[in-house]
């Protein structure tokens, strides 16, 4: 074992309760046993730089320690699109060829679930700020974010603070993203009272990159000696043990105390970063030079450097002292820790440095943008594979590489909690409208414009739907006429009830509204929200939805064959849960990237022309557990919609293939709030100016009115031209599904008519109101 | 084959529509370049320049003050009184005001894009909007395709775009010049002041203004995002007409007149 140089922790000579204490005195998390995992695995006692790095190391965000195994045994990563599955920064998936050269989209999928209820405003705009910088270091151009995003309940008992979060997140993902200029072009917001102390705010980017011009996470061939610099913002002590903190729970006495390890965002020097950044891809390109990248996020210098050489079995020597700091006297295990924002690790070639630190301190002035700002050697690759850390001239880390980044594992128990929820006898309503307009009005429903008009969705110039226009957001992608898709989804509530159904529905649905706008779901990514690991019955509705979520993109299928949906990068996000323990709602958050061979093919939710019929495919089916209807009846049922996942994927494939054959007009999926909501948005469209009614026959289901009206089954409404009804027919035939006509585009108001009565009959002003009020008034 | 005109579209740091713009610029058939604010050399030998929208200097102290006092600045206003255009959209039209070249009445910042006033959403704010084009101009280098009062949808993406002056005979004298260029509007050419049509509070429903020759011109809304079809949202018709062609989709949509009109200009005037 290597020699340090600095005084050491006696764990050996501490009894547990001292080393409890002391670990708790120091801020540390690991537990007694862990601690004493690290005295035999280095076969010493450590330095305090040393058990920081391994508390860091062994959090649950850095090392997965509770659910690596379970999401390797389970989850499916391999398709013949697949480029790139999760084991690096961000995943890459087949985009297509363009002048002969295969390109990909890179996708990354994030929580920042914790830092967001502490710190709202810079929690969400650290959040978007690390994903930024997982795409970019794969060498990719970013395109575009997205962000899931679950809120308190809005009336509840907390209810001031929930507002207060649900409003300051929405303005960090702003204040970062619209900085920078990224296109925000999605995401999905929900609110409920599980979330009341524990927000989650997930967050998805994407990029595209020519596939031979990757750049890897680790080191490059041959790199021994090459150059370990370091890029960004200059190092100070904030975000000092953020991967630990993400994975304790939240207290909200704590609240004060925890502040500190949240980061602090600067979007403006990003900004400057990024180009510069793009600048080295090119430069280096053009040169031939190979080189390794890697995001600094969570673990700071030591977790970015010693990843990026261990992954290519080498190891390092970086001299602390080195490091820009913006702070004076920052003991080495800070330096070395902390989680400031807006820094990346370059493994270089010698004889390249001199051009990348020319390109980021001259040509784009980083110290002038901000202080102490810059790109720095710090060390060398070595061939003998430790991780040696100096500062002031002492070795204060050397241990081997492998034993910080092989990380920890952790079996837990699972145990299936009580679930005794009981399907509502609920009265039929008397009057359908005003049930409408309450379903319409209720926040997780309503138009979210306020959310994402604060985020900029039209800088790039790419977007070909933004947000709210339709069920996906869709890009074009440059130099090309490819178009990209993205959409994210979990229903809480659904999961609530049964986590491996809620957990199915959220990879289908994800990738209904993929394909409602025309683009073949091409893979997936998951940030699996969850209570504490360590707690069975959690642990089990993680279990469950990883199964969930494994077994939908199994049977749902990358379309047209036998090959899954895969799943190409993800997160896990434990310990959300209240200061009394209560978990949040699981919540395995989905992403679905589409693919788009012709942007111009791409359609929107508003119908488009009177006269025109509109069609519903999936069947209405009295599973209205965790729907919109019982929630406005202050219910939430417990039978959830099923999937069945062979009508599913015909059904996912021929939209997908109507709309390639430019047959729909408009297309909507049935989700929240049921088929007279789908209708209802479809006449109103993304900023609300539809002003063509609709005439709907509700005689083609036995099931009782309301359910039928508000169930959320799976399916699609479509808007088509009577000149295409035949063309139609035969491919909706093809596939073997049931088109149910449900009447035609027209006048000024929606009618739902059954048995020759009309049971809805609303003006669309009067939807108008209601769909546009309600999340504003959740957020006042 | 005369040479193209060329423009160099300013990158201040924190800028963020430097490529698009470009993209527009190029489409327009003119050459351009992305030149760095730390590129001073040779930048006079452009034909034209636009300054991108962003966030140039992280806004400090007001939104494009900081850019106004970067030295490129005073290069960019010399080549514009010897006639070349210059656009400043967004960010870059919050520099212009602040340098003073627009309105450029009296060579200082006589008017200011103060916060939006938006009774639906605080701070930055970002939407499809319409502007109306003028009903006759002084000659304006950026309108010379625009017809009589057409209007234009465009998206607008700020926090401060509100134009105010105290000077009360400023908005007059404007009028008179005809430098007020584009006026928001309903879908229609109504110029109301209320909201939504009037997106950010901004006297007599201003969008963008023209210094007095009118080679200089400082928009709020962006038409380099709306200048192809398939940027257009599905509140256009002509955008829904074109859905499902791609050649369609990709040809020009009425903001590229914009530019289209700068490279007439540089072509009639400049080179």
């Amino acid at each position: 074992m290597g020699g340090v140089e600095v005084d050491l922790v006696d764990i050996k000579a501490m009894s547990d309760r001292e080393l409890s204490g002391f670990l708790r005195k120091n801020a540390v998390s690991l537990s007694v046993f862990e601690a004493k995992r690290v005295v035999e695995l280095i076969g010493r006692n450590p330095t305090l730089t040393e058990l920081y790095i391994f508390n860091t190391q062994w959090s649950e965000h850095s090392s997965y320690k509770s659910s690596r195994s379970i999401l390797k045994e389970l989850l499916p990563t391999k398709a013949p699109n697949v480029i790139l599955g999760p084991v690096e920064d961000s995943g890459i998936v087949e985009l297509g060829y363009i002048d002969g050269e295969r390109y990909g989209i890179v996708v990354s999928h994030e929580s920042h679930n914790h830092p967001s209820q502490v710190v709202p405003y810079e929690g969400a705009a650290t959040g978007v700020g690390g994903i930024l910088r997982d795409v970019l270091c794969m060498g990719a151009k970013i395109i575009a974010t997205a962000d899931p995003l679950r809120f308190g309940n809005p009336n509840g008992k907390d209810k001031n603070r929930v507002k207060y979060v649900a409003n300051e997140v929405i303005n960090g993902i702003a204040g970062y993203g619209d900085a920078v200029g990224i296109p925000n072009i999605g995401g999905d917001v929900y609110f409920n009272d599980s979330f009341d102390e524990n927000c989650l705010v997930n967050v998805v980017c994407l990029g595209i990159v020519k596939e031979k011009d990757i750049i890897h996470s680790f080191a490059p061939e041959s790199a021994e000696g090459y150059d370990i610099i370091i890029v960004g913002k200059a190092t100070d002590n904030s975000g000092f043990g953020g991967a630990a903190f993400a994975s304790l729970i939240l207290d909200e006495k704590d609240r004060e105390s925890n502040r500190g390890a949240v980061q602090v965002p600067d979007p403006f020097l990003k900004n400057v970063l990024i180009r510069a950044t793009y600048a080295v891809f090119e430069e280096a390109r053009k040169q031939g030079i190979k080189l390794g990248f890697k995001d600094m996020g969570a673990g700071g210098i030591m977790c970015s450097t010693s990843e990026v050489c261990s992954s290519s079995d080498f190891g390092a020597e970086i001299d602390l002292s080195k490091v820009n700091v913006s702070m004076k006297d920052l003991p080495p295990y800070i330096i070395a820790n902390s989680e400031t924002q807006e820094r990346f690790t370059w493994i270089c070639p010698s004889d390249f440095t001199k051009t990348l630190l020319k390109i980021y301190n001259k040509d784009f002035e980083l110290p002038n943008i901000s202080l102490g700002a810059g790109a720095f050697v710090i060390g060398k690759v070595t061939a003998e594979q430790d991780y040696v850390l100096r500062h002031n001239n002492q070795i204060v880390c050397n241990v081997p590489i492998n034993a910080i980044t092989e990380g920890i594992r952790h079996e837990r128990i699972k145990e299936a909690p009580r679930r005794d929820f009981k399907e509502p006898i609920l009265k039929e309503p008397k009057d359908c409208n005003k049930a409408l307009l309450s379903v319409l009005r209720h926040p997780n429903v309503a138009s979210k414009a306020k959310a994402y008009k604060h985020y900029d969705t039209s800088v790039m110039g790419n977007a070909v739907i933004s947000s709210g226009y339709a069920d996906a957001g869709v890009l074009k992608v440059d130099n090309s006429s490819y178009g990209v898709a993205l959409k994210t989804d979990c229903n809480p509530r659904y999961c609530r009830i049964d986590p491996y159904w809620g957990a199915v529905n959220a990879v289908a649905e994800s990738m209904r509204n993929v394909a409602a706008v025309g683009a073949t779901p091409s893979a997936l990514t998951d940030c699996l929200n969850y209570g504490n690991p360590e707690n069975q019955e959690a642990f089990y509705d993680f279990y469950e939805g990883v199964r969930g979520i494994a077994d939908a993109a199994k049977h749902l299928r990358y379309k047209g064959t036998k090959f899954p949906m895969p799943f190409i990068s993800g997160n896990v996000s434990f310990y959300n849960e209240s200061s009394s323990g209560k978990a949040v709602d699981p919540s395995p958050v989905i992403a679905c990237v589409g693919v788009l061979k012709d942007y111009s093919k791409a359609i929107t939710m508003k119908i488009k022309k009177e006269g025109s019929t509109l069609f519903l495919i999936g069947k209405r089916k009295d599973e209205l557990g965790g729907s919109v209807y019982y929630d406005v009846n202050d219910e939430i049922g417990a039978i959830v919609p099923i999937i069945d996942f062979e009508s599913e994927r015909n059904m996912t494939s021929a939209v997908v293939d109507a709309i390639d054959s430019n047959l729909l007009l408009s297309c909507h999926d049935v989700s929240d709030g049921g088929l007279a909501t789908t209708i209802s948005e479809m006449i109103l469209g993304g900023d609300a100016d539809g002003r063509i009614g609709a005439e709907i026959n509700l005689d083609f289901t036995d099931l009782r009115t309301d359910k039928a009206l508000f169930s959320e089954s799976s399916g699609f409404v479509f808007e088509v031209d009577n000149q295409n009804l035949s063309r139609l027919k035969t491919l909706f035939k093809f596939y073997k599904i049931d088109l149910v006509e449900l009447g035609k585009t027209d006048g000024t108001k929606l009618i739902f008519n059954k048995n020759n009565k009309k049971i809805i009959d609303l003006h669309v002003d009067k939807l108008k109101e209601a769909w546009t009020m309600g999340f504003v008034e959740a957020l006042e | 084959m005369p040479k193209k005109p060329n423009v160099a579209v300013i990158y201040f740091p924190g800028n963020n529509c430097e490529e698009e713009s470009l993209k527009a610029v190029l489409a327009s058939g003119m050459d351009g370049k992305i030149v760095r604010w730390n590129e001073r050399k040779n930048v006079e030998k452009f034909d034209g320049f636009v300054i991108p929208g962003g966030w140039a200097y992280e806004d400090r102290i007001r939104a494009g003050v900081i850019a106004s006092k970067d030295p490129v600045f005073n290069t960019i206003n010399k080549e514009a009184e010897n006639g070349k255009p210059v656009l400043g959209i967004c960010n870059g039209a919050q520099a212009l005001v602040e340098y003073g070249m627009v309105p450029g009445l009296k060579k200082k910042a006589e008017m200011s894009l103060a916060p939006n006033i938006n009774p639906f959403v605080s701070g930055y704010y970002c939407a499809w909007i319409h502007v109306k084009g003028p009903e006759e101009t002084n000659g304006c280098a950026f309108t010379k395709f625009t017809e009589q009062n057409e209007v234009i949808p465009m998206p607008i993406a700020h926090g401060e775009g509100r134009y105010i002056t105290n000077d009360k005979e400023l908005i007059d004298k404007l009028a008179k010049n005809k430098q007020i260029v584009f006026k928001f509007s309903t879908k229609d050419g109504k110029t109301e002041s209320k909201f939504p049509t009037n997106p950010n509070g901004a006297m007599n429903n201003i969008a963008a203004i023209c210094n007095k020759k009118g080679n200089v011109m400082a928009i709020m809304p962006h038409p380099e995002r709306a200048s192809f079809v398939r940027q257009l949202p599905d509140i256009v018709e002509l955008r829904n007409k074109s859905a499902g062609n791609i050649a369609a989709m990709n040809s020009f949509a009425p903001a590229m007149q914009i530019f289209k009109s700068m490279r007439k200009y540089i072509e009639e005037e400049i080179t």
